[in-house]
């Protein structure tokens, strides 16, 4: 009997009360963790450049190339933490290939396709084509051809076809608002819909994906612009900064708000899971949700952010605390993906028990793997700022030795 | 603009367009199986590929010709529903030409956990031990014939059939309750669950007996009035037994 004790005891470590058999191990874990995420950063660093190009912010100016990019390198890595999670990613083409319609899982090839190829690349493409073609007529050697080649060909850049490329960006951009929505909205949609787990079932579920989304993308490009300029050695345009605060602070507010009308709604329904859920928000997740998304990662960068851009402090101290701010964000917002993916999964479908997880370092949902993915956003983003400046200045300079001949 | 009166940066944006698009149409031609969508989502084909491959199992009754004794107590035994070749493997050759092919016995210890090593999803009742712990180093054959699988005597303990239901209560406000203060249990039970039946409390006075109020039990039980507690609901309608919960 006292082997038995023991034997059980070791297998009843992390779990309380009462779960089924198919729900002590997690079947989703890290890597649908950052899928969420990447996408998040995506959609929000899109529609913030959207910001400035349809309604002229002109503050924004500085951010705005750079967000296409930032939007590019983490939407190239955004299906990666799911090629890894399903394992075979040499069959993924298929899903485009035999298109089911009436499973929104399957049809994520297809919002991701057309986000991809006709918003992303196409905006990118048009706001760069002057560049491109100057930079295919000025550098030497393989990079020329390479420039040449991005040009797809056509190296008009009069005023008029240059107004052209204004005005189809333009039309994109206007599409590409909904797009974004969609993207982020869609993989709400995948949680919404789950109508069977109280945590993750829920009409909100996709208008908070996509505020968070914003919040995150705009939390990004503070860090993004700040670290670039830094590298740089070149002066933040404040103006910018304060801009990007403000409605990192109004979407913060939105996005809160929203979070928390989940929750009211909630707990006023009061429908049977309401008990299991406060016991999981008590125990499993009380660091992930209290601590880090609503202490550390949205009242404490709130108050920070809007103390900074409306009180009188230097503007180091400002700089000191948007950073601060954002980094925060960032950590808020990685661990709303995480309540929302780890927490729908650690209570009981009986809504009597719960089950625990503890993250692998190696393997292929592990800890190293989403590091990894996590990085290499970056890295891309590197080189696509290499090959593609997108700083006023560089393009300026060039523009003088280029075009005045003309 | 060219002659046509169309932006120029169409035209390199519109050959990519319908080189995607005709990349497309010859990618599903190309890797879309004929048979796909005939019946369903998937490859209608498929079935009759399934359904052209080589029998390699001979079925339970394809024994009885040669090993008509083995059968027979089988027949007779707990492993009733258990197919010969469930643990021999598939012995299709071995039918044709018994001689060549002989099918192989499994005899290590792995094997028969794999359908008696305690997994919380077996249903109540079946016959589930944990390897590390029943009797180690021994091999299965040395206590139980694989053929009339009778146990040298009855289990001691519930928890040999109910592993599922004593884990959980061994967690429980309840643990110290032997599963026999609230079922009378004929030994039979132990012996032939199926024939003969453990009884289960029937009314709110088994319970009563250590919760109401008026009980002489151990005064550190919690009480309640029987008469007007869940009114006329049974207890387990609303407290799980092996796990009574108090809601807040
Ligand atoms: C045509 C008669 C025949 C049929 C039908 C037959 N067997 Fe056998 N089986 C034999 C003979 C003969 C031997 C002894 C072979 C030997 O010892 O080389 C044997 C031996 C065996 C052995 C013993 C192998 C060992 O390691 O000692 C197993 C196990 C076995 N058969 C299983 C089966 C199963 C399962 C089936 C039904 C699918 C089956 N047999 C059907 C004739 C048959
Ligand atoms: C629960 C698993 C199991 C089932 C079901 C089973 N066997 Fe066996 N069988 C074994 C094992 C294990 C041995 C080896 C016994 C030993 O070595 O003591 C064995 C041995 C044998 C042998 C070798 C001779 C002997 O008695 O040792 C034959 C023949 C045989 N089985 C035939 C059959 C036939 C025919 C059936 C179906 C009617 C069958 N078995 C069903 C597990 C099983
Ligand atoms: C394919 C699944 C399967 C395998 C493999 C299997 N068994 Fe069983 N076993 C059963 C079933 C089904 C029962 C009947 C349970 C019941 O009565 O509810 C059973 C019952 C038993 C019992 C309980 C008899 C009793 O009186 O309660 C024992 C002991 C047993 N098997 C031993 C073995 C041994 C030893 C092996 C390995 C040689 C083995 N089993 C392999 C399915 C299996
Ligand atoms: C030393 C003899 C011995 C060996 C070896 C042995 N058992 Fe048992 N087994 C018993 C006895 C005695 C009982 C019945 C009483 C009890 O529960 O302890 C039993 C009971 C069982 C039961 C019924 C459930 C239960 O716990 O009462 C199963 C199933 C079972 N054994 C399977 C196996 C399997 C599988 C193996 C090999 C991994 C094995 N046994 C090895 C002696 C043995
Ligand atoms: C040898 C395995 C075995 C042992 C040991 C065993 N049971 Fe059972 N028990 C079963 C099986 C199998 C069933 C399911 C019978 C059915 O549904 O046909 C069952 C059913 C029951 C039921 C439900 C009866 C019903 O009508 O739904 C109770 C209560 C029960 N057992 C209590 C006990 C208690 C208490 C013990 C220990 C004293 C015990 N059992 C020991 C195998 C066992
Ligand atoms: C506090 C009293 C109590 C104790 C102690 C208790 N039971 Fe029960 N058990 C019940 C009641 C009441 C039911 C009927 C539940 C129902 O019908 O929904 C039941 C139902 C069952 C059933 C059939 C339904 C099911 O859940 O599978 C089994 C089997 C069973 N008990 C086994 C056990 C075993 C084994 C133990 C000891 C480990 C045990 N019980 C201890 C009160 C108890
Ligand atoms: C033999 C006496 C006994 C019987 C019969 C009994 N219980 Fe209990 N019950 C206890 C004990 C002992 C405790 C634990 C008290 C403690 O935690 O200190 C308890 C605790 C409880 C609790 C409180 C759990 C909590 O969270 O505080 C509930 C509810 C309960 N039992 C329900 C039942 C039901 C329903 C039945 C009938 C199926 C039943 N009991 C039959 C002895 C009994
Ligand atoms: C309609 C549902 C329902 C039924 C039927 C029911 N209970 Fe309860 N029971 C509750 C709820 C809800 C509570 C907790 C709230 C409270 O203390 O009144 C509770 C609390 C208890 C407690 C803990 C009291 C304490 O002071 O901690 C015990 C013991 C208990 N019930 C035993 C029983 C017994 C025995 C029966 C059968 C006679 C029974 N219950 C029937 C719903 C029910």
């Amino acid at each position: 009997m006292e082997n038995l004790v023991t034997t059980m005891a070791g297998n009843f470590g992390g779990i309380t009360g009462y779960i089924y058999p198919n729900e002590y191990e997690l079947h989703w874990q890290l890597l649908i963790v950052i899928y969420p995420y990447l996408t998040g950063l995506v959609a929000g660093a899109f529609i913030l450049a959207s910001l400035e190009r349809l309604f002229r912010v002109n503050e924004l100016q500085p951010v705005y190339r750079l967000s296409l990019l930032t939007a590019l390198s983490f939407m190239i890595v955004a299906p990666l933490p799911l090629l890894a999670h399903l394992g075979h990613p040499e069959r993924s083409f298929e899903m485009f290939l035999t298109p089911h319609v009436q499973s929104a899982m399957a049809m994520f090839g297809f919002v991701y396709g057309w986000y991809l190829m006709v918003v992303l690349l196409l905006e990118i493409w048009l706001d760069y084509r002057r560049d491109i073609v100057l930079f295919g007529r000025e550098k030497k050697g393989i990079s020329k051809y390479f420039y040449k080649f991005l040009s797809l060909g056509f190296s008009d850049i009069s005023d008029k076809s240059l107004l052209f490329d204004d005005k189809l960006g333009r039309f994109i951009t206007i599409i590409g608002i909904p797009s974004a929505f969609l993207l982020h909205g869609y993989v709400g949609f995948i949680f919404g819909s789950v109508k069977a787990n109280p945590w993750w079932g829920s009409v909100l579920m996709p208008i908070v994906f996509l505020f968070s989304a914003i919040v995150s993308g705009i939390a990004l490009m503070i860090l993004v612009y700040m670290v670039s300029s830094l590298f740089r050695w070149k002066q933040m345009k404040m103006a910018c900064l304060n801009k990007l605060a403000e409605f990192l602070i109004y979407a913060m507010i939105v996005d809160f708000s929203l979070e928390l009308l989940d929750f009211i709604h909630r707990l006023y329904q009061s429908e049977e899971s309401i008990s299991i859920l406060s016991d999981m928000i008590s125990s499993r997740l009380f660091v992930s949700l209290i601590v880090t998304q609503i202490l550390l990662g949205t009242i404490l960068p709130l108050v920070s952010l809007i103390s900074a851009r409306f009180g009188k402090f230097p503007d180091e101290l400002k700089r000191m605390l948007y950073f601060i701010a954002a980094i925060l964000v960032q950590v808020g917002i990685f661990s709303t993906r995480w309540n929302v993916v780890i927490g729908g999964q650690l209570f009981s479908k009986s809504l009597r028990g719960l089950t625990f997880y503890k993250i692998e370092l190696f393997g292929l949902e592990g800890l190293l793997i989403t590091i990894a993915l996590l990085i290499l956003p970056l890295v891309i983003l590197y080189v696509l700022v290499k090959v593609l400046p997108p700083w006023s200045d560089v393009v300026a300079d060039q523009t003088q030795s280029q075009t005045q001949p003309n | 603009m060219n002659k046509l009166g169309i932006p120029g940066q169409i035209v390199p944006l519109a050959i990519i367009g319908v080189v995607v698009i005709a990349a497309f149409i010859a990618a599903r031609m190309l890797f879309v199986p004929d048979t796909f969508g005939e019946y369903g989502h998937y490859r209608a084909s498929a079935v009759e590929e399934i359904a052209s491959q080589e029998i390699v199992y001979a079925g339970h009754e394809a024994c009885n010709d040669c090993h008509d004794d083995i059968f027979e107590t089988k027949q007779e035994s707990k492993h009733r529903d258990v197919s010969c070749e469930a643990c021999h493997g598939p012995a299709a050759d071995h039918i044709e030409a018994p001689d060549e092919f002989t099918p192989t016995a499994p005899r290590g210890r792995g094997y028969c956990p794999l359908c008696h090593g305690y997994n919380p999803s077996r249903p109540s009742g079946f016959p589930q031990i944990l390897p590390k712990t029943h009797n180690p180093g021994k091999a299965c054959m040395t206590c139980h014939d694989p053929h009339s699988p009778v146990l040298p005597h009855a289990p001691e303990d519930c928890s040999a059939c109910h592993r599922d239901i004593a884990n959980v209560k061994q967690v429980s406000h309840h643990a110290t309750l032997s599963c026999r203060t609230c079922h009378d249990v004929p030994d039979e039970h132990l012996i032939q669950p199926k024939f003969v039946r453990a009884e289960k409390p029937a009314n709110r006075e088994r319970c009563g007996q250590c919760h109401d109020r008026d009980s002489d039990s151990p005064r550190e039980i919690p009480r309640i009035n029987i008469e007007t507690h869940g009114e006329r609901n049974l207890c387990w309608e609303c407290h799980y037994p092996h796990y009574p919960e108090v809601g807040k």
